[in-house]
């Protein structure tokens, strides 16, 4: 009995860990855009729901399997992302920043309609054959769809992390969030940048919502759902803040599971909002973050 | 299912209607769309097919039947503000509504205005328990579908511990009580109960918690999208009990078989009807509901909403079309159709009730097969390969 005490424990654990790398996935898109451009992008869900619907598309209408479809949702959403943030929300100006934070809430209800008028309210999934696959490793039995779901969680936030400490690009996406007005006069052209990053932010969470399509169903509001789990993310590891997000994803996600294993289901979302009052209360800056100080 | 064939539909049905002289209207509340737009469809297919075949043979007393449809949207406001609009346009009854959760404020609603309300789909006990004189419930209410699981499988034998999950609504708190009354009757030890809130998504942790307890029996009282989300989870925990059960909802949908694909093998499903049920011409009812569904394959809930529109003509056709003289004849409802008999009765603590024997089915081949009770059955019980 003990033993299966011991691998239920970590096998929770293991779940909770790689549930809580997507949650990370999305919160790294939406600390970014904080970050860099002050922007709470209140659309980040429903980005997710358009990588769900892609994904879903193209397998319904091509057969085309879930993961190549990763080749189409991260190029589309990055060019999405960034024709809004240059065509949308620079030409609000810096008049008030609700501005931007109102944009984006509308921006969400054009998605979530347009998703709804396209392909219906009922809730939708595709069926792969080995969406069920599992492995076992010292008794821990996982998913594979959920393991491959961690490791593109991985994959994209290294890939962004080489991008911002290893090349030009990074540095001048650094410089836009440290000092806009600095970095312009440097001759980094800041609203293309912050274009970019945008995009960025976009396409991840149009990634994250891939990665989730094997394991889960959609519907045109799921992004409801995970945008609450972002914010949570993003201010348990303080806001823009990376390491941190990826921390706070993994916290939380761990947070959820054990709780739901050991106290009670009923109060799931309760534990990661708790999570969530302490920190703000305790820690404003986030459990890993800085006390920023804005220049 | 999709809004535009839904708005065709609607449009075409209304016009082949608007050119009957007078008609008698009926009204109907469902969800067409929102998240039980799935059992919306058919209940609309169910309505449909009714209306066509009453209308096929003359009407009701020289008059054709016209079908009010409206649009709940899977919320409970709406429903209500619906039920007004169908009371000022004069309905003798209204029929509706999908859900337990909208329909339980819907029947006391009804009942203030004084317009009987016939119950296709709902399950929650409370309401018809102790419910109200102008509410008439055509489907089986939740105990009496948990009960015939539970019998069946207290006569499968061999399984001693079980657990239960529910989603946290009127339908799934309905079910988790008597579960939690029955199964102990029937020789079982509930080794876990719990519920979940709607729009959870993981339910993985729960999942590992069976696991290590390690029951004969799980039973899940779940709509569509959780009822895919939990057969393939059970498989990716790698839990393995003898039997999964389902009280009808999300698992007696076509829907939950092409979703959760080799999953759902070997799952119990409760309910009512099925496309292999024995009554006298329930053949013939299936192949025009799944003709009206456009090729998709009907589920209980669109047999029930044609068995309550045809219990909504013959009481029109014997009482008239003033409420409270329907709400009279629905009380001696003696109907025989293929969905199953139709009759409302007091008992038990019961108010106007139908009672239709219950069905476990078992999903085999990717196919809903009866296999109880043993009157109805089809096929055989078979253990899940482990």
């Amino acid at each position: 009995m003990d033993q299966v005490a011991v691998t239920a424990f970590f096998q929770t654990l293991v779940q909770g860990l790689l549930t809580g790398g997507l949650y990370a996935l999305i919160g790294t898109g939406l600390s970014l855009i904080f970050g860099v451009m002050r922007v709470i992008n209140f659309a980040h869900g429903d980005f997710l729901a358009i990588g769900m619907f892609i994904t879903l598309l193209l397998f319904k209408t091509f057969n085309i399997d879930p993961y190549l479809s990763l080749l189409v949702a991260a190029p589309l959403g990055f060019g999405l992302g960034y024709f809004i943030q240059r065509f949308v929300l620079s030409r609000l100006g810096d008049r008030l920043s609700e501005g931007s934070m109102l944009a984006t809430l509308g921006l969400g209800l054009i998605i979530s309609n347009s998703l709804l008028l396209g392909f219906g309210a009922q809730p939708q999934s595709i069926n792969v054959p080995y969406a069920i696959n599992t492995f076992k490793f010292a008794g821990v039995q996982v998913s594979v769809s959920l393991l491959i779901a961690g490791l593109g969680t991985v994959l994209a936030i290294s890939a962004l992390n080489l991008v911002l400490y290893r090349t030009e690009l990074g540095r001048a996406i650094r410089a836009t969030a440290q000092n806009p007005l600095g970095a312009e006069l440097q001759g980094v052209k800041t609203s293309n940048i912050q274009a970019i990053v945008f995009g960025v932010g976009v396409s991840f969470a149009a990634i994250a919502g891939v990665l989730l399509m094997p394991l889960l169903y959609t519907f045109p509001t799921v992004g409801e759902n995970y945008v609450t789990k972002a914010f949570i993310v993003t201010v348990l590891g303080g806001l823009g803040n990376l390491p941190g997000a990826i921390a706070g994803g993994l916290v939380l996600g761990v947070i959820e599971s054990l709780g739901a294993f050991y106290v009670s289901n009923n109060y799931r979302d309760a534990y990661g909002l708790i999570a969530f009052l302490l920190v703000l209360l305790l820690r404003p800056e986030g459990l890993f973050g800085k006390t920023v100080k804005r220049v | 299912m999709r809004p535009l064939q839904t708005l065709t539909a609607l449009a075409v049905l209304s016009l082949s209607l608007a050119s009957a002289q007078s008609t008698i209207k009926i009204g109907a509340i469902t969800s067409l769309s929102g998240r039980f737009a799935t059992f919306g469809a058919m209940q609309q297919a169910g309505f449909k097919v009714a209306i066509e075949e009453i209308n096929a043979k003359g009407g009701v007393n020289g008059q054709k039947l016209e079908l009010l449809l409206e649009d709940d949207a899977s919320d409970t406001n709406k429903a209500l503000n619906a039920a007004e609009k169908l009371v000022n346009q004069k309905v003798p009854v209204v029929i509706g509504a999908y859900s337990s959760g909208i329909t339980k404020p819907l029947s006391q609603y009804m009942a203030r205005i004084k317009v009987p309300l016939l119950v296709a789909t709902a399950i929650d006990e409370t309401i018809t328990k102790p419910g109200n004189p102008y509410t008439f419930r055509v489907n089986n209410q939740s105990s009496v579908y948990t009960r015939s699981l539970i019998d069946q499988l207290k006569k499968l034998g061999g399984m001693k511990t079980a657990v239960v999950l529910t989603s946290n609504d009127a339908f799934g708190k309905s079910v988790l009580t008597d579960a939690g009354k029955l199964l102990p009757a029937a020789g079982f030890t509930v080794l876990s109960k719990d519920t979940y809130d709607k729009g959870l998504t993981d339910f993985r942790p729960l999942l590992n918690r069976y696991r290590g307890q390690n029951p004969d029996v799980v039973i899940f009282a779940s709509y569509e999208e959780d009822a895919v989300a939990l057969a393939k989870q059970i498989k990716e925990v790698g839990l393995s009990p003898k039997v999964i059960a389902g009280i009808a909802t999300g698992f007696a949908l076509p829907d939950f078989l092409k979703g959760a694909g080799a999953t759902a093998e070997n799952f119990l499903v409760t309910m009512v009807w099925n496309g292999d049920v024995k009554y006298p011409g329930a053949t013939s009812l299936y192949s025009r509901l799944k003709t009206a569904l456009g090729g998709e394959e009907p589920s209980q809930h669109a047999a029930q909403s044609y068995a309550a529109m045809l219990a909504a003509a013959d009481a029109i056709k014997r009482g008239g079309t003033d409420p409270e003289k329907v709400r009279t004849a629905l009380e001696s409802t003696r109907l025989n159709t293929a969905f199953g008999p139709v009759t409302f009765r007091d008992y038990a603590g019961y108010q106007n009730q139908n009672s239709v024997v219950g069905l476990i089915t078992q999903v085999q081949n990717g196919k809903f097969v009866t296999i109880g009770p043993a009157s109805a059955a089809t096929g055989k019980f078979v253990l899940p390969k482990r």
